[in-house]
């Protein structure tokens, strides 16, 4: 068996992770139900998830937002919205009818949706998020999509070891830009960006059930963070856009 | 016990402080890493010979480092005099080939012939794959039957036609480190591929182990599983005594 590397206790539980789907995913044979990923955050020690419904993000954002809305409601988890930037026109609506109901956050599948960085339909729903006051979650490299969204308050998911200075170099100039640690995989890429810009600009995320857990837990856990940075990284980013939005 | 066969030493272009010998000990210490078989950086993506001339000195000072011997298929001449060089150390154990800097495919004739020289000198190859050109790596083996082939980073995220290779192809071995870690991945190997032909790597230091021990974590390995991936199956493929 495997045996897990000493970890200090007070670093078990990871009080949100950022970046959670479920639903169904048509390229894996894979148990992506509300229940399946329940057991996989509790197993791995994450007490809330920050939600969002990938029948919203694959296929139809309105039926996707209140299947969201409705698990959401029975699980304790924070409900995520999201909107098809291919329709942007019907996008508008969405996000008004989710910041009515009180949904605080959007996250956006750009890549997913093949939707390129300089598209006009990403620039209005963008636009038309912040207006309602809500904080943003995105896919994609953000070397090539952060213009879009510069003077936001966004998480990038997919911020790779790889593109540790750009994002720093962005962040030192865009207060609300924070980088999701689940590609953060090099042995020093949190520590950089934590010391280089601060763990605020960090948040942890895993994309379960797409994606194994342990890997990204294991390496927030081993992380030489301070305590105070360590917590920060590991709810504190998250509970400050809720806070900040209510 | 752990063996981490598919490691690196030296520097890299990014944005990490990796760039000693120093740094793969820390980490192998604190994830339980016992030996790792690494390839100099600087010979993965610049200079063949002066990356492995860097190594083999590194490898005389660190007892828990077996190195690999980088050839660039690009320059074959002076692949075959780089593996005359040091296969006969002891301290070199493999061959490693990528195809992303050399930008030469898996199905290139050069990337083919640096195999059968491999081959020749009797070392296993640990080969960067990253798409479903793995698959033919099935080839390779039929036509050479000394060879045998590490996919290194299991196709990346053509796994699932790794996984068809490896079954189809008995000299041809499975290493999953990934920074992208699809879920149950490495459960959907174990479960298709005999386990002698299962590896573990980490990536290290390019990629802290945590990532790659998190993903043996979540597959979940029975004790006869993680003997043989964690360190047996590598013991026999490269003749290291434990």
């Amino acid at each position: 068996m495997v045996a897990l590397p000493h970890t200090v206790h007070a670093r078990h539980e990871i009080a949100f992770d950022v970046d959670v789907l479920f639903g169904a995913l048509p390229s894996r044979n894979l148990d992506a139900s509300m229940d399946a990923v329940g057991e996989q955050l509790s197993r791995h020690g994450i007490a809330r998830g920050l939600l969002c419904s990938l029948r919203g993000g694959l296929f139809d954002a309105c039926s996707g937002n209140d299947e969201m809305r409705k698990v959401t409601e029975q699980t304790g988890h924070v409900p995520v919205g999201t909107v098809d930037i291919r329709d942007a026109l019907t996008a508008e609506t969405e996000i008004a009818r989710m910041a009515a109901e009180g949904v605080q956050l959007l996250r956006l599948f750009p890549p997913e949706q093949w939707v390129e960085p300089e598209s006009p339909g990403l620039r209005h729903v963008i636009g038309t998020a912040v207006a309602h006051g809500l904080v943003l979650l995105t896919s994609g490299d953000v070397s090539r999509y952060w213009p879009a969204f510069s003077g936001t308050r966004v998480c990038f998911l997919d911020v790779h070891a790889y593109k540790v200075a750009d994002f720093v170099v962005l962040a030192r100039r865009e207060p609300g830009f924070v980088a999701s640690t689940r590609m953060l995989v090099g042995p020093d890429s949190i520590e950089r960006i934590a010391g280089e810009v601060g763990a605020h600009h960090l948040a942890y995320g895993s994309r379960a059930p797409v994606h194994d857990v342990m890997p990204s837990a294991l390496r927030l856990r081993m992380s030489g963070l301070g305590d105070d940075e360590w917590r920060q990284v590991a709810g504190g980013t998250a509970t400050a856009w809720l806070e900040d939005v209510q | 016990m752990i063996i981490d066969v598919h490691a690196h030493a030296g520097p890299w272009f990014f944005s990490t402080d990796v760039g000693t010998v120093d740094v793969n000990i820390r980490l192998m210490d604190r994830y339980g890493i016992d030996l790792q078989i690494v390839s100099a950086s600087e010979a993965v993506t610049y200079d063949m010979v002066s990356g492995n001339r860097w190594m083999a000195q590194a490898l005389a000072e660190q007892p828990r480092l077996l190195g690999y011997i980088v050839i660039n298929p690009n320059e074959l001449n002076e692949a075959e005099r780089e593996l005359e060089r040091y296969a006969d150390t002891k301290r070199f154990v493999g061959v490693k080939i990528h195809t992303t800097y050399p930008a030469l495919p898996l199905t290139s004739t050069a990337t083919r012939e640096a195999l059968g020289m491999a081959a020749d000198a009797g070392l296993p190859v640990l080969v960067h794959t990253w798409d479903d050109s793995v698959l033919s790596l099935v080839d390779v083996l039929e036509q050479h039957p000394r060879l045998r082939v590490i996919a290194g980073h299991m196709g990346g995220p053509a796994w699932r036609t790794a996984v068809e290779a490896a079954v189809r192809a008995d000299r041809l071995y499975l290493e999953p480190c990934c920074s992208v870690t699809d879920r149950d991945r490495f459960r959907h190997a174990l479960d298709r591929v005999p386990v002698e032909q299962v590896l573990f790597g980490t990536d290290s230091t390019l990629v802290d182990p945590a990532i790659a021990l998190g993903v043996v974590m979540d597959a979940e390995l029975s004790e006869d599983e993680y003997e043989h991936v964690m360190w047996r199956n590598a013991a026999d493929l490269f003749g290291i005594p434990v």
